[in-house]
């Protein structure tokens, strides 16, 4: 093994070698979550946002929809972002999951299939599960002060045109709270990146799980979590770059 | 002639100081890193002292010497490093002497007669270590259990789940994300009595081991009144009273 002597002379490359594997799987595993809680957090956070925008004219309807979606949404956003994403972790791994999947008591699934899925991808499932919760009602948040920005006129504008409200939601809101919504849905992506880590408590196998167990057994700590470091970094500046690049592409298109 | 009184004034001043930082620092409190979710080794009571056999025996071990200790809870995962960093001055947390280990600190004698555990389902059909190739096991990240599992299975291998205490191991085997968990008899055989759908397994190949307490590799004065203080302590029977109070049963060892 070639060492860089010059600047490093002390840097021990040879353990992050010798843990590359762990590494790239980690690195790997990062990714993937990353972008799968992206997708499922933006999701469910649209729903979100629309159910506490949520209003009727009518009754029951007006009573209806304050209980049943705005209430709701309103608990559910303000648990998720008032209590640790940690805590959120540890609690959805060791307590709700075993309640839905387990071998032998799992109300949802049990028996083999339950130990498959646990023990293939347990960690995995609870992560993406905790992860995406999480960030849509931040994201919710994005998406409702996204839509409140748009002036009331426009949606006047929409439906003196005989656009139903979904529509006039789908064609003329929503693309405009797009863009205005994009630098903090960016924002939030990154913050996704870099909460992954979190989910080497309960055992998955990411970037922060590989420098913690190469630190664990070397006690030494500037190799792996400066080497994590620049992995994080570098997936975050792609992601800056690919996010500005979709501004710029939109900001073109609304021009011309 | 000016600068001259000033140069010796300040020679003085210096010396004086670093006479009384070697005065200081022979009976200074001595930051002692356990981690404490380690029972019956170390735990956290409800009033939130550190509490256990490691802690009974690191305390009686100052009062014999006279040295004044100070526990802190360190997680496991950062408790060499926190060695290495001059942090703490010892660790006494439930450590397995051996080799690899020897090469970095230094050791007393062994305090506690240590072996690995495997925790399983009661259902499980694996007889030894052997039996859990393939399988996924869970572990205390940076112990004992993961050196064995890592040797056993390869360092990087994804069936070893890494954690960082005994709790969540356990707490993963009996929600059934892994097949079994490993760690140190004391407690392993604690946890699994807590969880009747778990039992454990002896695998007649672990050697026989010890716990140790910890220093810096070559502080010599420290081991020292350390291993003097346990042999006392092994001596006038207050090792015997400590032991029986944690585990309820005489020594397993001496």
């Amino acid at each position: 093994m070639e060492q860089p002597v010059l600047l490093f002379g002390w840097f021990r490359w040879d353990i992050l070698v010798e843990y590359k594997d762990l590494f790239w799987q980690g690195a790997w595993m990062t990714l993937r979550m990353t972008v799968v809680c992206v997708l499922l957090g933006a999701s469910w956070g649209l729903c979100l946002a629309l159910a506490r925008l949520a209003q009727a004219r009518h009754a029951p309807w007006t009573w209806l929809t304050r209980v049943f979606l705005r209430w709701p949404a309103t608990v559910y956003v303000s648990f998720f972002r008032g209590t640790p994403l940690f805590v959120q972790i540890l609690l959805i791994h060791f307590a709700v999951m075993p309640v839905f999947i387990h071998p032998s008591t799992g109300l949802l699934i049990d028996g083999d299939l339950a130990r498959t899925l646990k023990q293939e991808h347990g960690a995995l499932i609870s992560g993406v599960v905790a992860l995406t919760l999480n960030s849509a009602a931040y994201i919710s948040e994005v998406f409702r002060a996204g839509i409140q920005s748009i002036s009331r006129g426009q949606f006047d504008a929409g439906r003196s045109l005989g656009f139903s409200p979904a529509q006039v939601m789908r064609y003329v809101v929503l693309p405009q709270a797009f863009r205005r919504m994009l630098p903090p849905l960016g924002n939030n992506a990154i913050a996704l990146l870099k909460d992954t880590s979190l989910v080497s408590a309960i055992g998955l196998a990411e970037l922060a799980y590989a420098a913690r167990t190469v630190a664990g057994a070397y006690a030494r700590y500037w190799e792996p979590y400066l080497a994590i470091s620049v992995v994080y970094w570098v997936m975050t500046l792609v992601l800056t770059t690919l996010l500005r690049r979709l501004e710029h592409r939109l900001a073109r298109s609304d021009r011309g | 002639m000016n600068s001259l009184r000033r140069a010796l004034a300040l020679g003085l001043a210096a010396a004086s100081l670093t006479f009384g930082a070697q005065a200081q620092a022979q009976n200074r409190e001595l930051t002692v890193a356990s981690s404490a979710t380690y029972a019956p080794f170390a735990f956290e009571n409800k009033d939130k002292q550190i509490v256990g056999f490691d802690i009974d025996i690191i305390n009686a071990i100052a009062k014999q010497q006279g040295l004044k200790i100070k526990v802190v809870n360190t997680p496991f995962t950062g408790i060499f490093g926190a060695l290495n960093n001059g942090d703490v001055d010892l660790v006494i947390s439930g450590v397995t002497i051996n080799e690899k280990r020897k090469q970095s600190y230094d050791f007393t004698p062994p305090y506690f007669a240590a072996r690995q555990l495997i925790a399983l389902p009661k259902n499980s059909t694996v007889t030894s270590l052997k039996d859990l190739t393939g399988k996924k096991i869970a572990v205390v990240s940076a112990s004992t259990a993961d050196d064995i599992a890592s040797r056993e299975f390869g360092k990087t291998s994804p069936n070893i789940r890494r954690f960082e205490s005994t709790p969540l191991i356990i707490s993963e085997l009996a929600g059934g994300g892994v097949d079994a968990a490993m760690g140190d008899n004391g407690v392993i055989a604690y946890r699994v009595a807590q969880h009747a759908e778990l039992k454990t397994l002896d695998d007649k190949s672990f050697p026989e081991e010890g716990f140790g307490i910890v220093v810096k590799k070559g502080d010599k004065a420290l081991l020292d009144k350390l291993s003097a203080g346990l042999a006392a302590i092994r001596a006038d029977g207050s090792y015997v009273t400590i032991y029986k109070k944690w585990f309820n049963k005489d020594p397993n060892v001496r």
